[in-house]
């Protein structure tokens, strides 16, 4: 494990010159400014040097400072090395009238999508980047709508002649037989696109030549809306983006403005935390094999298994007061404590799922229709998914034992006995492998913390951040006045920034909030696994059937509400 | 990189594997035991038999709001604006006048207040803002529309008169122990 | 059996009641499921609720076999000529419900990439609010199309009245 200095001593031997590169100080994780002009030189050195090995590429953002600072916009990089286990975040500050930053593509292949989203969403030019354009929104959208300066509400229409056609899908183009290839058009309304995903593709036959996928058509705005609105308001936004486990983005979202208060939730909310994101992460796991199976036309698993997610809906109704949305999880806590038969109801979950996974696996695990049709399908080594900045299953089916909730333990995983699933073979069939194993793992992790729920309160005392207990609203003049500032002027959250990650159901969900001291977000990006996973998509599908495609999208479970936010 | 992981490498297919015969009719013992326990038992049926049969939900489902009044009819609103603000959809309006009949003086009450169930989210975040336990949710939640205009809502609509025992409440600020039970496995007949 | 001016005669009336009445208990739907409320309408087809109970067994993911449209879930600027282009090549008599807050209004996302309603675009005969609806929200509104099928109520059924009216006339 090397440390900050190693690091700073590791950069600093290379690039000696202050004015170049420049580490900032404290922070929550190490971070270096970085002239744009040897962006290129210091990425490529933090990969390859043996003290830094950053081999995974998180994200890469966009913040405007406009009338706050110059020059106006900062690009961050948030890298990750899965040897060593550190974290640094490079920003390159690049001013609006020269708005070019080298793009860092050809180093790791995950910077494609998150470049393009950069651009579309401020205008920043990557230079050297393969395919330059707009990814969320459309193609008649005109400005860049997360600019500090662009109204919300300005909305572009697009006519139904100006969708995106990929240059090569226009032209015609015939195979060495002579026989002419066909473009097929997957999505974005084709039933094995779980959500709204489009692939176009090109066929020789029936084996996909080339494809390119076009996403954006679920943008709902999740990172403008909430610079509109308060800190605690966001809550409802963040049950919205990977809607099969609602639970644990709220939780990711408020470890992350909990970090930026410094505070912390009190055990029992905490204990609860993860018992509700365990039972989430089931009922995200279910409905992507139940629906990848579907796809691959056995429905019966998905019925015996939907029985479970309903009954988990139970659970949650109960406790938060929405089947699917549940606006459970609130800063520095929960929003209630939960029913008293709960250690009850979640118990006789634990007794319940188990034999429904275990007739999904005696009908589909040995079944060797299935093994044939997911085999060696959709197959992707350790480094190709790294350098695609893969996370969570997808990852660890090719061999890479990277969970945030061992590596970098929250909200007390660390002290649940639990086993990180991996496969070697990196194809569909060890993705349906990890995540079944996954579920058993959850099960687990459940009945520990339940056996452990401690009593007490559940959400802080403070009430700058929390609001009061209503009785007490009702009579203390005190009390109330804390309702009302909390209310009308949102919680303040000290000036600052942080990276808030935690394991979603598809790998490292991250939070990088900005805090400018104001009662909202000064700027919130979102880090959704889903983005990275599906980037490789379309080079995945070269050479494969193009019934192959179905199972292969079925397996990376994308979620478009988390993929398009 | 830590070392707690368990390899879940595929197995090799044994020999009545591959025969398919086997897996197949391992797989029809498991779909035709759910079958007969069906037929004669309805041992795995889960189906609610609604509209005969409701799933009952919990005292904290969050659906239509309701207004409560005090003793007098008057509504307990006081148009103080918080719900609007705390509202994430903005589907909360209200216009406030001044209560000539209000024991102190400025007192204000709503005039107009209207909310937009299609725009509404159901997040609850209007009960938690309100200070005077004016707005709370019913577990009303089976509402279908047939124009825009009629899914907004007025006092006329929100405001509520009767006893609170016979409300249907939902989510709400405070109470003591629930009355309902987390009702699993989910009741799917009628109860009589 | 249609007069040359174009009203129908007697019988003609009394057939399309039930015709009607048969178009109201075998809805055929196609669901354009795009976010949350997609998986709502997922536990509406499965076995705890399970819509086929009230004639809407078949889902159908083709447009051109279905005559009931379920929007469910936010409709962008980007999708919504995908949306406008399916709602085209359903075949008539064809009936939208829209489902959830955002489909309806836009929900919660005032946004420079959502569409504000659905009926921006398409006709909508049933709003069915929820965010997601729960599924007895969305049988309550399936339900109630049925009822507006029976009495011709529906947007169809008022613009192919009115067209014969106009003809009549």
């Amino acid at each position: 494990m090397a440390t900050r200095e190693v690091r700073r001593a590791a950069v600093r031997q290379a690039f000696p010159d202050e004015g170049l590169v420049r580490e900032l100080p404290g922070g929550d994780q190490q971070t270096f400014v970085v002239d744009r002009g040897v962006l290129w030189d210091l990425a490529k050195h933090l990969k390859e040097h043996p003290d830094l090995a950053c081999d995974l590429l998180l994200d890469i953002c966009g913040v405007d400072w406009w009338g706050k600072r110059e020059p106006r916009f900062d690009v961050v990089y948030h890298l990750y090395s899965l040897r060593h286990g550190h974290r640094i975040r490079l920003k390159v500050p690049v001013g609006e009238q020269d708005l070019v930053v080298p793009s860092v593509y050809h180093l790791w292949k995950a910077a494609d999508w998150f470049e393009r989203e950069a651009f579309d969403m401020f205008g920043v030019r990557f230079s050297g980047h393969p395919n330059l354009r707009r990814i969320l929104t459309h193609d008649a959208f005109q400005g860049h709508p997360l600019r500090k300066d662009y109204d919300p509400g300005q909305r572009w229409l697009l006519r139904e002649e100006e969708q995106y056609v990929p240059s090569w899908a226009k032209v015609a183009q015939e195979d060495e037989d002579h026989f002419e290839t066909q473009v097929l058009n997957l999505g974005p309304a084709h039933p094995a696109t779980h959500g709204t995903l489009r692939t176009v593709v090109r066929l020789d036959g029936e084996v996909i030549t080339e494809a390119e996928t076009e996403i954006g058509y679920l943008h709902r705005c999740f990172e403008k809306m909430s610079e509109r609105h308060t800190w605690n308001q966001v809550i409802p936004y963040t049950d919205r983006l990977n809607y099969c486990s609602p639970m644990i983005n709220g939780v990711g979202y408020a470890l992350t403005v909990e970090n930026l208060l410094g505070i912390q939730a009190p055990p029992r909310a905490q204990a609860i935390r993860v018992i509700l994101s365990e039972l989430s992460r089931i009922m995200d796991h279910i409905v992507d094999i139940g629906a990848n199976l579907t796809d691959l036309g056995a429905m019966t698993p998905f019925l015996y298994l939907y029985q479970a997610r309903e009954e988990i809906y139970s659970l949650l109704e109960a406790c938060a007061g929405g089947r699917l949305t549940v606006s459970y999880v609130r800063i520095g806590g929960l929003a209630n404590d939960v029913p008293h038969d709960f250690a009850e109801a979640v118990r006789y979950l634990l007794k319940r799922i188990p034999p429904l996974i275990d007739d999904m696996e005696k009908l589909i695990t040995e079944n060797r229709i299935f093994r044939e049709r997911t085999e060696g399908v959709g197959k992707l080594t350790a480094e190709e998914a790294i350098n695609w900045g893969w996370t969570g299953p997808c990852l660890r089916a090719c061999g890479v034992p990277y969970d945030v909730r061992k590596a970098h333990p929250y909200i007390g995983y660390d002290q649940y006995d639990f086993k990180v699933p991996i496969a070697h073979t990196g194809d569909t069939y060890a993705r349906y492998l990890v995540r079944v194993e996954e579920m058993r793992q959850s099960l687990r992790i459940v009945e520990q913390a339940l056996a452990n729920l401690p009593d007490g309160p559940i959400i802080v005392a403070d009430h700058n951040v929390a609001l009061p207990p209503k009785e007490r609203v009702y009579t203390e003049m005190e009390s109330l006045i804390y309702h009302f500032k909390l209310i009308m002027e949102g919680m303040k959250v000290p000036p600052g920034e942080y990276y808030g990650y935690v394991e979603g159901a598809n790998g490292e969900l991250g939070f990088y909030a900005i805090s400018d001291g104001s009662g909202k977000p000064y700027r919130l990006k979102v880090r959704p696994p889903c983005f990275a996973i599906f980037q490789a998509f379309p080079h995945m599908l070269k050479g494969h059937l193009v019934a192959d495609s179905v199972a292969i999208l079925g397996s990376l479970n994308i979620i478009a509400g988390e993929l398009d936010r | 990189m830590t070392n707690d992981v368990i390899v879940c490498n595929p197995r090799p297919l044994r020999f009545w594997q591959r025969l398919y015969l086997v897996e197949i009719l391992k797989g029809l013992g498991v779909t035709l035991r759910h079958f007969l326990g069906n037929l004669f038992a309805r041992k795995y049926t889960v189906t609610v038999e609604w509209p005969e049969v409701k799933r009952e939900y919990s005292e904290r489902m969050r659906g239509r709001h309701v207004l409560l009044t005090r003793e007098d009819g008057s509504p307990r609103c006081v148009a103080c604006y918080m719900c609007e603000t705390a509202c994430p959809a903005d589907c909360i309006h209200i216009e406030a006048e001044e209560d000539p009949e209000a024991p102190v003086e400025w007192e204000k009450k709503p005039k107009v207040f209207t909310i937009d169930l299609l725009r509404c989210v159901f997040c609850g975040f209007c009960v938690d803002a309100c200070p005077k336990e004016a707005i709370i949710m019913t577990r009303e939640h089976e509402m279908a529309f047939r124009t825009r205009e009629e899914a907004v809502i007025g006092l006329d609509q929100l405001l509520y008169r009767g006893p609170l025992d016979q409300l249907d409440m939902g989510y709400r600020p405070y109470y003591g122990e629930p009355r309902t039970q987390i009702r699993l496995p989910i009741p799917r007949q009628p109860s009589s | 059996m249609r007069k040359p001016d174009g009203s129908s005669a007697f019988f003609t009336t009394k057939l399309e009641k039930l015709l009607d009445k048969a178009r109201a208990n075998s809805l055929w739907p196609y669901p354009f499921g795009t976010a949350c409320c997609g998986i709502e309408f997922m536990s509406v087809m499965m076995g705890h609720y399970d819509l086929s109970r009230f004639g809407a067994e078949v889902v159908r993911f083709s447009p051109r076999q279905s005559d009931l449209l379920i929007v469910a879930g936010t409709i962008t600027d980007k999708i919504a000529p995908v949306l406008v282009r399916i709602y085209e090549q359903m075949p008539e008599p064809k009936y939208v419900i829209s489902m959830g807050a955002c489909a309806c209004t836009g929900g919660f996302y005032r946004a420079y990439h959502v569409v504000q309603g659905i009926d921006e675009f398409i006709p909508v005969d049933v709003y069915v609010p929820g965010c997601p609806p729960t599924p007895e929200a969305l049988f309550a509104g399936v339900l109630k199309l049925q009822e507006m099928i029976e009495r011709g109520e529906t947007h169809y059924q008022r613009k192919v009245a009115g067209m014969k009216k106009a003809m009549g006339a």
